[in-house]
């Protein structure tokens, strides 16, 4: 095993491994995992995958470099993914990420030099009755216009929130959402990954 | 991916009849329709697919139309097995679209290197670009930009703007080699092809990727810029690297071997070859070569003229009493070689003190007469095969990818017997790993079915079965294989096939360079068969001879006084080193027959310089049993001459006419006293099914010796600890130490320990121990959990290995702090 | 008009409908105990066949005859979710997921038991782990009270649930695509045949459904397959979840019955355009599907088959409205750059040619466009998807290639003129030649 994970983690990794009937299966959660231990998927982060599941490090960085969400290089504390596909478009995503890039004063693809927020373009997040809508952490704000859009950036460097939860941040920036959003999650995202808790990246939030 | 692959080989002929552009052609069945077109003579443009690997339908220039129940349908023939009545386009308007289509399309980001490219001339996509794509590109957008190119290994080179993403490569590493080193990185349009940073390309067989590539990406670096296709000339021979004889192309330019290719053999590389097989070719250019005959004066070698050196090697030998004269080696030359060889010491010497082995192999006669050998092909239809011998991976890499194919392909269950962990072991249905020394116990207990051995003895019992038998290191007993094998043959439905590891060793006991064997499969003591014998070559010893332990133990005190070396180096390859130095020190007479100086040369008072790879033609027969040509196609360098010739001479200056005039001759009188080769002509071997090699007994020959292999009764070797010493692909070997390129690739050296055998003697990775067997070495330490407690495990003939041997007491100290 | 099966119990208990106490409060999971105690594997397989439901992924292929395929002696077998939702315009089963997931894992439960299953998959995209945990908290309260597990309600079935998260990649909601991803493989689609029911998970046979499509069979089960059938045409029978957005007032989910018109689902039930606009055009299927206009197709009835035959596909049921603001050519070029994002790369002809054809809207779009690129987008396409017809053909392994085609073949159907009108004239010629040639310039 990974000794030098934490212990939680060591924990987690097995009993994803004990999942699936062939040990690469546990490839994909294994490498959340492994980003949260290490900030990010490093390299070592992908050789220890690959120690874990019986693979090259090659295969291992074939799958991770395959997805989108494995952030190879290192990620700000807060993830601020806004869809451009289709519906968003129509809707006006283009100026919700022209309005981020300016508040954040990095580009699309870029972090902040103080490591705090990083910028990116996503595909269609499955929000599109609530266009336009962005991500923190794969905590979804659905219908945020530009203006709330620049007061969410603000506020995630003020606030600094320990857990990210999307109710908070529709509650303070958000508009038209896809539907109901039904009762109130407790439970938000503590990295830049999806918050979830076998891997160990969710947390409620105690307030 | 496409599981259509290759059917395993099979003699049942089914045939259907298909539609082809219009005309209806019998094919033969399950075959894909790719392959069918080509056979009935129409070419299906392709890149991806590769006839020796599964389809995988990616590149998609190899669509063609095909009628169906729901209309007709764009289908890439690769993945299409044939059908009774399909109906088939590969010209129509659609068809021919698709395919310009993706021509287009797989060149708009591929760059216009031509000029600088290694694979321009024999590109096929520049072919097939010509031939079924359009004739100018309409991109006119920015092309991908990659650094190019990139090492990813000592031997490779990697251009990505290139590479055309057909996966062979990848698909080559993960499904045949088992060495996923070379992968896919990134999505879409930005997928690549790459290795993980510092981990490079370091496989046995990355030159194969070179080859299949069907564009510039990968390059050989020994190749790179050296030649354009068009002034390159080829051969066919074989690759006498180990005992599997790969089949291969030597291709010169200007009289220089610049590259070997491999060659298919359905019997036996399916085209692919080691990365030693393909890159050692570079020590028949190597500057250190002997290229004049040499002669000690005032104990310096210099050079001499043939006739000085014959003359003197000549009456050296005639001089002292025929069983006072040995020979060591022929299994680094062709048959012909070993057949003068044989013949020379015997009738012209007069001794029976011949051995092609080196104490490494197995009993000669279970080598090259066990009952019911297996053939290679065999593992393709094997529904168990129990590999009981040296690592593969190591030894006999090409043989190694056979029996991958088996167990990963074909449905066949793998049972390994090692020290150590082996390049198969994760397609192994069953591993035991055991001490060496105990083998015989593991063997009894593996018969009884006894507890952990349980699962392993169910699995081989079902037939039918392929036992890979031999020796797993050099410590132990061969007579310990030749038990297994005896229990190998009761087993459902089974084959054996003893495994031998250097060139043509095979091939040399066949011409009776052994002391118990005479030319063809006879036993010196078969009345009849010498009878045969001395009709056409005359008298020659009745007694078995020495074998080559018993050669050097007597040259070292002085009952033998001459040696003949015969392209063999005994100080490094002897498993008792110390008595093989000895015994040159000691010797009053060595004439070596050699390429190098090497430290067993270096005593030589005559060396004769003998012509190499693609320099001699002639036959080698490989670890089957199987004789395969061999062919010249550059001059031999400098004064080098084949060994036969030199044989014919020295018995002609001792008054005895061999009757060797070409080595054509030679085979001939091989195919007239050997029994097991009569009937084999080189005709024969150069055309028709005989290309790819006939199986001995050959068409009119006989086996006299039938072999048939019995426990012995090896005692179990008690110890605390037992040495394992084995042979890893690139050790520091005569050949691969001239070789630029590969020559880097020598690992330095460790001593493997297990993790309590380290606690107990206090180190921990990287502390110096000495190991002491027949020779005393200083080696860092390795900490490897896969020994079982008490295996030592020490790669064989390494720089710094050489001279601890393989017998004797083992011991091993701990190097502390001011210890030398 | 629109009887509810998926959306009744999120509408009716909007604050819990996604617990189990207010699911077993609503005659949850009496569907599993009928099928456990009183029915057969092979009758809960015969009532979803008698539902004639279709899937709601994207294909429409019948679910019933797919669960057909299966050979019946192999083992294990695996069922796999399908909850990748990365189609753009669709959120049902993120809706479904996180607002109603037991009705979701019952009906895992009673297929499994239907198939003889032991072991399911749920594949959610990385970028659902709200749903994902609403999921897991479901599947963890079901295990607690023994709808789950080993011997569920003392049957002697058994079946674990494992949720396995995607990483980002829309490719992974094609099914062969999601079990490579599954096996922790690239998400690169395989060749078919094999198909997954007879070589799928570890090439062992494996069925794929969609969310949306086995939390319908609760209600098959606890009501009859014939029942379903019996809800709107036959070939579209029963109820779907239609994703509506782009410029619509009220964009959503809405659960409708078949056989309604494009009017009245994009006025009725979407409320109409935004500002009250007109409408230009809308894709009435995900972003794979070629567009409709209202010229053509408003008056025109949504089920699976006329849209089909109206060379287009309801596919993920998600319908985009674009109004008379839209630049077709931008629209369409952030479509296709979706797909060329998208592409797993593998084959030629989808990997080069949906690049080349967001390269060459793009210069069109930033006013770089030359005549020769209308019939150069046209011949680029038709080497992806010959004959850019409905349904298409394909030079690539999947549909994703084809599908990129679908919004260049749709604005030079419809608004070609818009396109010629982005392309300026080349220097010298008069008019941008309309086959798509190069036009003469001064000193030809």
């Amino acid at each position: 095993m990974i000794s030098h994970w934490s212990h939680e983690n060591q924990r987690r990794a097995q009993q994803v491994l004990n999942r699936y009937p062939e040990k690469r299966s546990a490839a994909m959660p294994l490498l959340y995992i492994a980003a949260h231990e290490h900030g990010y998927v490093t390299d070592d982060a992908m050789r220890e995958v690959a120690a874990l599941t019986g693979l090259t490090a090659a295969q291992i960085q074939a799958v991770a470099s395959f997805y989108t969400m494995y952030k190879r290089d290192p990620v700000g504390q807060y993830l601020v993914s806004v869809c451009t596909s289709i519906s968003c478009y129509l809707r006006g995503a283009d100026a919700v990420l022209a309005a981020i890039e300016d508040e954040t004063g990095v580009l699309d693809g870029e972090t902040t030099p103080d490591g705090l927020v990083s910028v990116e373009h996503v595909e269609c997040s499955g929000a599109c009755g609530g266009a336009p809508a962005v991500s923190v952490n794969w905590e979804l704000v659905e219908g945020l216009e530009p203006d709330k859009a620049r007061e969410l950036i603000t506020w995630l460097r003020e606030a600094k929130p320990e857990v990210v939860l999307g109710d908070e941040m529709q509650m303070l920036f958000g508009g038209q959402e896809s539907f109901d959003w039904g009762p109130k999650e407790i439970e938000g995202a503590i990295a830049p990954l999806p918050a979830f808790d076998p891997y160990g990246t969710a947390k409620a939030d105690e307030q | 991916m496409g599981r259509v692959g290759r059917p395993p080989v099979t003699d049942d002929r089914n045939t259907v009849t298909i539609n082809l552009d219009g005309v209806d052609v019998e094919v033969e069945a399950g075959q894909p329709l790719i392959d069918a077109a080509q056979k009935a003579g129409t070419y299906i443009p392709r890149f991806c697919y590769h006839p020796r690997m599964n389809a995988a339908g990616l590149c998609r220039a190899c669509l063609v139309e095909v009628e169906g129940p729901r209309g007709t349908a764009l289908v890439p023939s690769c993945t299409l097995p044939v059908g009774e009545g399909m109906v088939v386009h590969t010209k129509s308007d659609t068809a021919k679209k698709a395919q310009e289509g993706v021509l287009e399309f797989l060149l708009i980001n591929h760059p216009l290197d031509c000029p600088v490219c290694d694979k321009g001339g024999e590109c096929p996509l520049q072919d097939q670009a010509f031939a079924y794509g359009p004739g100018e590109s309409r991109f006119v957008e920015e092309k991908r930009h990659y650094e190019k190119p990139i090492e990813i290994s000592d031997l490779i080179l990697l251009d990505r703007e290139r590479c055309i993403l057909c996966a062979r490569c990848t698909r080559f590493s993960d499904e045949i080699s088992g060495d996923p080193l070379i992968e896919f990185k990134d999505r879409g349009n930005y997928v690549q092809v790459i290795t993980f940073p510092d981990e490079p390309f370091a496989s046995y067989f990355s030159g194969n990727t070179v080859q299949i590539c069907p564009v510039g990406a990968l390059t050989a670096k020994p190749y790179r810029f050296k030649a354009r296709p068009w002034d390159i000339d080829g051969v066919e021979s074989v690759s006498l690297v180990d005992a599997v004889h790969s089949r291969i192309s030597i291709q010169t330019s200007h009289n220089e071997i610049i590259r070997i290719y491999g060659v298919d053999n359905d019997a036996t590389n399916h085209g692919w070859l080691s990365d030693k097989d393909r890159f050692v070719h570079n020590h028949v250019q190597s500057g250190d070569r002997v290229t004049t005959p040499l002669i000690r004066e005032n104990g310096e070698l210099v050079a001499a003229s043939w006739a000085e050196a014959i003359t003197l090697v000549g009456e050296r030998l005639a001089s002292y009493d025929a069983t006072a004269v040995g020979g060591l080696g022929g299994a680094r030359s062709t048959n012909e070689d070993a057949y003068a060889f044989s013949k020379f010491m015997r009738t012209v010497v007069g001794t029976p003190h011949l051995d092609a082995q080196l104490a490494d192999g197995l009993d000669p006669a279970f080598a090259t007469s066990v009952v019911s050998r297996a053939a290679i092909n065999d593992l393709e239809s094997a529904k168990t095969i129990l590999l009981w011998g040296p690592d593969l991976k190591e030894e006999l890499p090409v043989l190694y990818l056979r029996v991958r194919r088996a167990a990963t392909e074909l449905g066949a269950n793998l049972v390994i017997v090692h020290p150590r962990r082996t390049g198969l072991d994760d397609v192994a249905a069953e591993i035991i790993r055991y001490k060496p020394g105990t083998g015989p116990e593991v063997l009894r207990k593996l018969i009884a079915g006894e507890s952990e051995f349980e699962n392993a003895r169910a699995i081989l019992s079902e037939g039918p079965v392929v036992a890979l038998v031999g020796r797993t290191g050099l410590t132990e007993d061969p007579d310990a294989a030749e038990a297994v094998a005896a229990f190998a043959l009761e087993l459902p439905d089974a084959k054996v096939l003893p495994l031998m590891r250097r060139g043509n060793v095979f091939g040399a006991l066949d011409m009776g360079v052994a002391p118990s064997l005479l030319p063809g499969r006879v036993a010196i003591d078969d009345v009849d068969g010498r009878a045969a014998l001395e009709a056409a070559w005359g008298p020659i010893p009745d007694e078995p001879g020495l074998n080559s332990t018993g050669i050097l133990h007597g040259l070292a005190e002085g009952q033998l006084r001459a040696l003949v070396l015969n392209g063999s180096d005994p100080v490094r390859d002897h498993p008792i080193p110390s008595v093989a130095t000895a015994a040159l020190e000691n010797a009053e007479f060595v004439v070596a027959f050699e390429m190098f100086i090497s430290d067993s040369s270096a005593h030589a008072d005559v060396v004769f310089p003998v012509a190499g790879l693609g320099e001699v033609e002639g036959t080698a027969t490989n670890l089957e049993g199987r004789i395969q040509k061999m062919n010249r196609i550059i001059t031999p360098s400098g004064e080098s001459r084949p060994v036969w010739s030199v044989m014919n001479d020295l018995a002609l200056a001792m008054g005895s006419d061999l009757g060797l005039t070409s080595a054509e001759a030679v085979s001939v009188q091989i195919a007239d006293v050997a029994p097991a080769y009569a009937g084999v002509t080189w005709d024969a071997l150069s055309w028709g099914p005989g290309r790819e090699g006939i199986v001995l007994p050959g068409p009119d020959g006989t086996q006299p010796i039938q072999y048939v292999p019995i426990d012995r009764g090896v005692p179990v070797i008690a110890g605390h600890r037992i040495l394992h010493t084995a042979r890893v692909l690139y050790d520091d070997g005569v050949m691969v130490r001239h070789s630029d390129g590969i020559a880097g690739l020598v690992q330095r050296g460790a001593a493997y320990l297990h993790p309590r055998d380290a606690s107990m003697l206090a180190v921990v990775d990287g502390d110096e121990v000495v190991v002491q067997l027949d020779g005393a070495v200083q080696l860092p330490v390795v900490i490897d959990p896969d020994l079982t407690e008490g295996t030592i495990y020490v790669p064989f003939n390494l720089a710094a290995t050489a001279g601890l041997g393989a017998v004797g007491t083992l011991r091993i100290d701990a190097v502390r702090g001011g210890d030398a | 008009m629109t009887s509810k099966i998926l959306l009744a119990r999120m509408e009716a208990h909007p604050a819990d409908s996604n617990t189990l106490a207010r699911y077993l409060d609503t005659g949850g999971y009496e569907a599993l105990r009928t099928a456990l105690k009183k029915m057969k594997p092979e009758d809960v397989a015969a009532e979803v066949k008698a539902s004639n439901i279709r899937g709601r992924g994207g294909a429409s292929f019948p679910t019933g005859v797919k669960w057909g395929f299966l050979p019946p002696d192999t083992r294990p077998r695996y069922l796999v979710i399908n909850g990748d939702e990365s189609e753009p315009g669709t959120f049902k089963d993120r809706m479904l997921l996180e607002r109603d997931p037991h009705q979701l894992v019952e009906g895992i439960a009673i297929s499994a038991y239907a198939l003889d299953v032991q072991q399911a998959f749920v594949y959610i995209r990385g970028e659902y782990p709200k749903p994902a945990r609403r999921l897991q908290r479901a599947i963890n309260e079901a295990y607690e009270a023994g709808y789950l597990g080993a011997d569920i309600l003392g049957s002697g079935f058994d079946l674990d649930i494992t949720i396995h998260l995607g990483g980002g990649a829309y490719i992974c909601g094609e099914e062969t695509a999601l079990l490579s991803s599954l096996e922790g493989r690239r998400g690169e689609p395989r060749l078919k045949p094999p198909f997954p029911a007879i070589e799928g998970l570890y090439a062992k046979p494996t069925i794929v459904n969609n969310v949306e499509t086995i939390s319908n069979v609760p209600w098959i089960v606890a009501n009859g397959g014939a029942k379903y059938a019996a809800i709107g045409p036959e070939t579209s029978s029963g109820t779907r979840v239609m994703s509506l957005s782009g410029h619509l007032k009220k964009p959503g989910d809405y659960e409708v019955v078949a056989g309604l018109t494009w009017r009245d689902l994009i006025y009725d039930v979407g409320g109409g355009i935004r500002d009250d606009r007109e409408l230009k055009a809308w894709v009435p299927g995900g972003a794979s599907a070629p567009w409709f206009v209202p010229a053509e197709h408003l008056d025109t009835p949504v089920t699976i088959d006329d849209i089909a035959k109206q060379g287009s596909m309801i596919g993920s049921g998600a319908v985009i409205v674009m109004d008379d603001s839209t630049n077709v050519v931008g629209a369409a070029h952030r479509l296709v750059r979706f797909f060329s994002h998208e592409s797993c790369g593998q084959c030629t002809p989808c990997r080069e040619g949906t690049t080349w054809l967001e390269r060459i809207l793009d210069r069109i779009l930033h006013g770089y466009g030359r005549p020769e690129d209308i019939g150069l987008l046209l011949d680029v396409s038709d080497n992806i998807s010959p004959g850019l017809s409905w349904p298409p053909a394909m030079t690539t392994i999947c549909p994703l290639g084809p599908s990129a085609t679908a919004p260049v073949v749709s604005i030079m159907r419809y608004f070609r003129d818009e396109v010629e009108a982005m392309i300026p004239a080349p220097v010298g010629a008069t008019e941008a030649p309309a086959d798509g040639t190069r036009g003469e310039a001064a000193g030809d």
